[in-house]
């Protein structure tokens, strides 16, 4: 298929970018194809302001939107995405950086797969840490699980203080 | 001569009469039968005694008999209060000993009975104050077996639940010091770490 070589900039992390963008394209495919039936002489609208997303997804891709055949592979390519593309849920205590979920996004579309989305939830109870759930299973990567799984280290450590107390 | 005949004729008449009643009454004494010997005797005897003891006589005899019998009575009695006099005290004597023997034994037998009441309720007592203090133990043991086992249940509890405990300590401590940008290296070598189960979650997933 023509848009298999197309991959999703880092600014599209999860399925609401993804839709953002499908819809974002759909307007300015919209918009393109209005102006190509204007009559001469009509007035146009103003060029619909693109986003970053949608800028870095051309750029990075090599698309030229005022071509219909780049236009349609993005819209398909985006559509298959918004459809078919893995997602997992991350969630983390508190609300993460643009940054920082760009390189959490790099990592995953480079170690799991290229059209991966990332759905970013919050998670106050975790304290530090994060959680993942996917489809199947649900990982606890948090400092609330470290706990739990060291809790007789723990013990130990209380009993031991508690020890010194006494004596 | 008719006057003279008359008066003649009545006297005559009268004569008559009373010669008739005396005559009558003559007869009647005749016909009345003799009285005998020995009734005459007894009429003689009564008028005779009636002759000796009459009013006079007799009130002097009642007298003299009034005097003497007040006399033997006076006498009498002052026998009679001795005698009751002493029979009071002996009956009083009697009484003291009678009595005091039988209070004596009856005080003996209430002392007894006392003694015996009193080592009842000493037993009693005692008793009581066994179990008292054995409940009081068995309260005491159980009271300290569920207090170690509430204790036990507390920490057992605070274990289990001592890595929320902490969790939420930290959190409310230095929750807003921990930053994600910190914590990014970790979360990267933890994915790559768990690289592989993801990936195949994901894949079956798809």
């Amino acid at each position: 298929m023509a848009h298999e070589h197309l991959r999703l900039p880092l600014s599209v992390i999860s399925q609401g970018d993804a839709m953002r963008l499908r819809r974002e394209l759909a307007v300015l495919d919209e918009y393109i194809k209005q102006a190509e039936l204007r009559e001469p002489g009509t007035s146009i609208k103003a060029l619909p302001k693109t986003s970053t997303s949608l800028s870095e997804f051309t750029q990075d891709n090599h698309l030229n939107m005022l071509k219909e055949e780049d236009r349609a592979n993005a819209t398909e390519f985006l559509k298959s995405i918004s459809e078919h593309a893995p997602v997992i849920h991350i969630s983390f205590a508190s609300d993460p950086s643009a940054a920082f979920m760009r390189k959490l996004a790099a990592w995953f579309r480079e170690s799991i797969d290229p059209a991966i989305l990332v759905n970013v939830g919050l998670e106050p109870s975790i304290a530090a840490g994060f959680t993942i759930r996917t489809l199947n299973r649900y990982h606890d990567f948090s400092l609330r699980q470290q706990f739990v799984e060291h809790r007789e280290l723990l013990l130990n450590g209380i009993r031991g203080t508690a020890k010194q107390a006494k004596t | 001569m008719t006057i003279w005949w008359l008066a003649v004729i009545l006297v005559s008449l009268i004569s008559a009469g009373i010669a008739f009643i005396w005559l009558i009454s003559k007869l009647n004494r005749l016909s009345a039968p003799a009285k005998t010997k020995t009734e005459q005797l007894l009429d003689a005897t009564n008028s005779d005694v009636e002759h000796i003891f009459n009013d006079e006589f007799r009130e002097e005899l009642r007298n003299r008999g009034r005097l003497h019998f007040e006399k033997i009575i006076g006498e009498n009695a002052m026998f009679l209060q001795q005698d009751l006099r002493l029979t009071t005290s002996q009956l009083n004597e009697y009484m003291k000993q009678e009595l005091g023997a039988k209070l004596r034994e009856e005080f003996s037998k209430y002392e007894e009975s006392i003694t015996d009441a009193k080592q009842m309720a000493i037993d009693s007592i005692e008793k009581t104050k066994e179990t008292i203090e054995e409940q009081r133990q068995q309260l005491a043991q159980q009271m300290s077996t569920e207090i170690e086992a509430e204790k036990q249940r507390l920490i057992d509890r605070f274990e289990q639940n001592m890595a929320d405990i902490i969790n939420h300590y930290l959190l409310a401590a230095i929750g807003k010091q921990i930053d994600l940008s910190d914590q990014l290296e970790y979360i990267i070598a933890e994915l790559d770490a768990n690289k592989v189960a993801i990936s195949e979650d994901i894949k079956h997933g798809a």
